[in-house]
């Protein structure tokens, strides 16, 4: 009886197996429209002259994108994908999402499996390995000069060469944002502190947080960025005149005189007990509930902490990034580019098409208001066509875009050793701000074991 | 008299002492999932707060997460993936375990040893070629190409065998001299006995099948064709977490394994309390 019980249940098994393979086969039609693409392409290829406006050919781009992985940044990046798509008929986004965590290891097992994307969204700090393991293509290999020079007119300056790597353009800056210090304006009265008056020095951030601790008994300030990717830490270095990596990307310099003094700063802004013991994590969900003063983290959390801090009945403000002394301020973007993988000469040109009305004052003006990160077009700041009305809104925005005049590219290292020797950096930052061992040695130790992984 | 009233009040105590560092460990297993539940039901400016009951409950947090990725889709595809892999492994590994308890043949050990060693080797080794072999096969964004690299466990032979092993030989051999098959040995004689270790085995092949992330991320690109784990990821990015979305998301996940659960209770204690699980 059982015999036949089990016998029955491994055929239903099975028939469900096979109806279900039968179901995403259907739902998954993207393979059957990327060989139209491929056999458009051929054509196109055949034909000879491709030029970027008069590809009427059916190319379907295959995009792999964080933003869609993201719940509440999906309506924001549909849209953008949809306008692209409604202005060029002839070219199909098969949009996939990949959370940012995941999408390199994605793009190396799919080149591997010969299935790589065409355009892949990578975060800043994998540029070098995305230039030299994943094939990006430069855009001065895609793009006529003169088209390059125009199109580009209007953009940050500083926002190009972000996507650099020796003097070529890899990566063009999709969503991507900036450490800005929020406060709460609550907490600065209630201290006796003027809210219209933020820090501007690392000085006074500990002066304010040790009183905001003192009056109030809440924290005063938390740093982010320790954990998860260096660019705050390689923003901190930078203000304090110091680098993370030479020029020449062949020598690691966290461990010299400038870091070790940033890293202190930081060190001695917990010890004091003006900055907070928390992790970010917790750090974020404090600041939310209005119980830290002051908090420097990516301007993405914006929106999040604009919501909380309305329900709490405080006001968020926010600031620039504090500054070593008189020493100029390097904010490093954190974010994203996209970058064109493809070899099909036919869908390198859409490729372009598709980066060229991302970052196009249309693109940006959707990323800013909508998915919630930083335009490169200065202009369209004050444009009513585009972000006027909605910066007027958003006031808070400013600070940010002030800072993109000093934006300094977030280093990539190279190497396939890139993502551990970030980690080595990000762990013994971590280890220096929480104890109170000398900070020089764990920079010193840190870069040896980093430069070791330079090959 | 006096002698037996205080053992009486000394195994009153201790069972009271145990009673209640049980209850703390009860409390302390269920007051996650509790927290869970209880910031699902809390609207967002509530999150954060310690509260430990939502002061204006709300299904709103049910709604976002359930428009916000094809959660119906999605869930479906978990079932139908959790299930036919465990049922796959619970057969390859019974036939496995019963082949090697009821024979011994040349090589035996060898290939015993083999599966043991696959079981040590981690899944990121065999990850890409798995990969390229399944997108060769036609089977990326396919729910088979989920489930076909998955479908026998050394885990589960591992833990069989042991089962198996404890299992009187000379009851088999009773049951042959009575003209069973092996066939029939196995379903009729042995089956009926191990249910408990059998059970509580597939619960924890069926756990580790829903609860899989980096391989449907890797195979599945299409929400519509992935499974919930990837979905529940949707909630969670560096520039701040969709909480009560993310419970709500996670509480209907976590759903399916808790009905399981209640349903193979028996066996999964049973087999627990008397070893058969290590």
């Amino acid at each position: 009886m059982a015999y036949k019980k089990m016998v029955a249940a491994t055929l239903v098994a099975i028939s469900v197996l096979a109806s279900a393979c039968g179901n995403a086969g259907n739902a998954g039609n993207a393979g059957g429209s990327n060989m139209d693409a491929k056999a458009a392409s051929a054509n196109a290829a055949n034909e000879g002259t491709v030029s970027s406006t008069e590809t009427k050919e059916q190319v379907t781009l295959k995009f792999y994108s964080y933003n869609l992985a993201i719940a509440s940044q999906i309506p924001g990046t549909e849209k953008l994908i949809k306008e692209f798509e409604e202005a060029h008929p002839n070219i199909k986004i098969d949009a996939i999402p990949i959370p940012s965590t995941d999408i390199n290891a994605k793009v190396q097992a799919d080149i591997v499996a010969g299935s790589a994307p065409d355009v892949a969204q990578l975060t800043f700090d994998g540029l070098d390995f995305a230039v030299n393991n994943f094939g990006a293509k430069p855009l001065e290999d895609i793009v006529p000069a003169d088209e390059f020079q125009s199109n580009f007119e209007g953009f940050s300056p500083n926002g190009m060469k972000l996507g650099q790597l020796n003097g070529k353009t890899y990566g063009l800056p999709f969503t991507f944002s900036t450490p800005v210090l929020f406060y709460n304006a609550k907490l600065f009265e209630e201290a006796g502190l003027d809210p219209a008056a933020p820090p501007a020095t690392w000085e006074q951030v500990k002066q304010y947080g040790l009183q905001i601790a003192e009056k109030t008994g809440q924290t005063g300030a938390h740093v982010g960025g320790a954990t998860g990717g260096d660019w705050i830490i390689q923003a901190l270095i930078g203000s304090n005149g110091g680098g993370v990596l030479s020029e020449d990307r062949k020598t690691i310099k966290f461990g010299e005189p400038e870091a070790i003094g940033a890293i202190e700063m930081w060190q001695d802004l917990i010890k004091s007990g003006a900055n907070s013991k928390l992790n970010d994590g917790e750090a974020i969900e404090a600041f939310t509930q209005g119980k830290i003063g002051m908090l420097l983290f990516t301007s993405a959390l914006q929106s999040s902490f604009l919501a909380a801090s309305e329900a709490g009945g405080w006001e968020l403000k926010t600031a620039k990034m504090p500054a070593f002394g008189d020493k100029p301020t390097t904010p490093v973007n954190s974010g994203s580019a996209l970058f064109i993988l493809t070899d099909d000469k036919a869908k390198q040109q859409a490729a372009w098409e598709f980066l060229k009305f991302s970052t196009s004052e249309r693109g940006y003006t959707i990323i800013t208001s909508e998915i919630g990160y930083l335009p490169l077009r200065p202009a369209i700041v004050d444009d009513p066509n585009y972000l006027k009305d909605w910066v007027e809104a958003n006031p808070l925005v400013k600070p940010n875009l002030e800072q993109l005049e000093s934006l300094q590219p977030w280093v990539s290292y190279p190497g396939s050793n890139w993502k551990q020797i970030e980690t080595i950096l990000n762990d013994s930052v971590s280890k220096a701000i929480v104890s109170d061992g000398d900070v020089a040695s764990i920079m010193k130790d840190a870069q040896e074991r980093a430069q070791a992984l330079i090959q | 008299m006096e002698k037996a009233i205080g053992r009486k009040t000394g195994i009153y105590s201790a069972s009271a002492v145990k009673h209640a560092s049980l209850i703390a460990l009860a409390l302390l297993a269920v007051f996650p999932l509790y927290w869970m539940v209880v910031t699902s039901l809390k609207p967002e400016s509530e999150v954060f707060t310690s509260s430990l009951i939502p002061l204006h409950l709300t299904f709103e947090n049910y709604v976002q997460a359930w428009n916000a990725v094809p959660m119906d889709r999605m869930l479906a595809n978990s079932m139908v993936v959790a299930v036919i892999q465990t049922v796959m492994q619970l057969i390859t590994s019974i036939l496995a375990a019963y082949a090697f308890t009821r024979w011994e043949f040349r090589g035996s050990n060898l290939i015993y040893g083999l599966i043991a060693l696959t079981w040590l080797v981690p899944f990121q080794v065999i990850m890409i070629p798995n990969y390229v072999a399944i997108s060769g096969f036609g089977w990326r964004d396919h729910l088979a190409g989920l489930i076909v690299p998955n479908i026998a466990s050394a885990f589960a032979v591992l833990q069989l065998y042991n089962a198996f092993k404890s299992y009187p030989k000379t009851l088999i051999e009773a049951a042959r001299l009575d003209g069973a098959s092996d066939w029939g040995v196995l379903w009729r004689t042995i089956m009926p006995n191990l249910k408990a270790p059998v059970a509580s085995i597939g619960i924890l092949l069926f756990i580790t099948s829903w609860n899989d992330y980096f391989w449907p991320l890797l195979v599945t690109t299409k929400l519509e064709n992935t499974t919930i784990q990837k979905g529940l990821q949707m909630f969670i990015s560096s520039d701040g977490n969709m909480w009560g979305a993310l419970m709500a998301a996670t509480t209907i996940a976590s759903l399916p394994v808790l009905i399981i659960y209640l349903l193979l209770q028996r066996q999964i204690i049973d087999s627990f309390v008397k070893g058969g699980l290590k």
